[in-house]
């Protein structure tokens, strides 16, 4: 394990004992800084990332948690078929302000339609979903217009809610740069890179500052440093007290979450805290 | 000498010499550590020197800043408030009137 390779560990440790994200990267800025001064092996220099990471925890503790809201999200006992097919089998989730649910399982599970349901845009067989307050849909691919610049979706998203041009330009920028993308060129998003035009989409769902935020794996075309970019963000949005749904199908990710809905139709369905999360259901 | 027991004391003082070095003006985490070595405290590792800091920091008896140094890499400077000049009065003198009859009785032991 090289130094990078360290300090992405203890980004993640620091993040999954839910050190704040702000201090966390601080952290690691004066870690990599004093590596580069002195040299040597961070293991030796540092020790083992999770023993460090354990350290600081002890030393600035962790961020003061918000406990968790209102319930924005409830979605109980969705049932869909396509034809004789059961996709969905009486999915039940509840999401408060300040949590991030995941829902996860196998490919084809029915993950995306729970998404979709949940987001109004699909009707279920049975069951019924309850959202209290704004909603942000980000789906798992198009949603950007072809022609138009970033600017001009900032712009668009800004104009269904009433806010200027300027002001609505300013904050998809802002919120663009939260995930390492600086969007003020004039590129059409048909010519963006896939990542790219997903940092788009993702910029978007949130601009409307959404109290239930429902991301369908938003990150693919993500290098490493977007999607670290990308949870860190997710975690800010959390602890202003949105309630966060993303599919996701990668387990190291689970760390970082409040809820899981597990959609793999073998077994039991239903929803649980993550073993090593802690205190915060 | 016995490392693991090296390690407790400076466990018990680093805090006190830390807040010493800084009274003499402000540096950052690389500098500290190579300033301790220089005065014979031994090699400090950074995994013991930085939460030291943190918690310095976080009970507001030194403030800290990135800044970019005339040369080399943007630098958490580490500066002492007067919340840490009193820690550092209070907390020597603590340490010296500990010290000082340890020394006695070790002295006074170890030369019969």
């Amino acid at each position: 394990m090289n130094a990078d390779d360290w300090l992405r560990t203890l980004t993640a440790e620091l993040h999954q004992r839910r050190v704040a994200a702000d201090a966390a990267r601080h952290v690691v800025a004066e870690a990599a800084t004093h590596l580069r001064e002195g040299g040597g092996d961070p293991w030796v220099v540092f020790g083992p990332p999770q023993q460090y990471a354990g350290a600081v925890v002890e030393s600035i503790g962790t961020a003061p948690g918000p406990r968790p809201g209102p319930v924005r999200l409830h979605a109980a006992g969705i049932t869909k078929k396509y034809g004789r097919r059961t996709v969905l089998h009486d999915a039940t989730l509840t999401v408060r302000a300040g949590q991030i649910a995941a829902v996860v399982g196998a490919n084809g599970c029915g993950k995306s339609t729970f998404l979709r349901i949940c987001a109004g845009l699909m009707s279920p067989d049975a069951g019924e979903v309850t959202v209290s307050g704004r909603l942000g849909y980000c789906p798992q691919s198009g949603g950007t217009a072809d022609f138009l610049f970033a600017d001009e979706h900032f712009v668009l998203v800004g104009a269904g809610q009433g806010v200027a041009r300027g002001p609505a330009r300013r904050a998809g920028r802002a919120a663009a740069r939260q995930l390492g993308w600086e969007a003020g060129g004039d590129v059409q998003a048909r010519h963006l890179s896939g990542g790219t035009r997903q940092k788009l989409n993702l910029t978007m769902s949130t601009l409307s500052a959404p109290d239930v935020l429902l991301l369908d794996e938003p990150y693919q075309g993500f290098d490493q440093g977007t999607y670290v970019n990308f949870w860190d963000q997710l975690s800010r949005l959390r602890d202003a007290g949105t309630a966060v749904v993303v599919v996701t199908h990668l387990l190291n990710q689970l760390d970082r979450v409040d809820i899981v809905l597990d959609l793999t139709p073998a077994r039991e369905t239903g929803w649980h805290a993550p073993g090593i999360q802690g205190g915060r259901q | 000498m016995d490392s693991d027991r090296r390690g407790q004391w400076l466990r018990g003082v680093l805090d006190i010499c830390v807040l010493a070095l800084l009274s003499e003006g402000e540096s950052y985490g690389y500098q500290l550590a190579q300033a301790l070595d220089a005065a014979g405290v031994g090699p400090i590792q950074g995994g013991t020197l930085y939460p030291v800091l943190l918690r310095l920091q976080k009970t507001g008896l030194v403030t800290a800043q990135w800044r970019e140094g005339s040369a080399g890499p943007a630098r958490k400077y580490y500066r002492l408030t007067d919340d840490g000049y009193a820690a550092l009065r209070a907390g020597g003198s603590a340490w010296l009137t500990f010290v000082r009859p340890v020394n006695d009785i070790v002295t006074k032991g170890a030369t019969r």
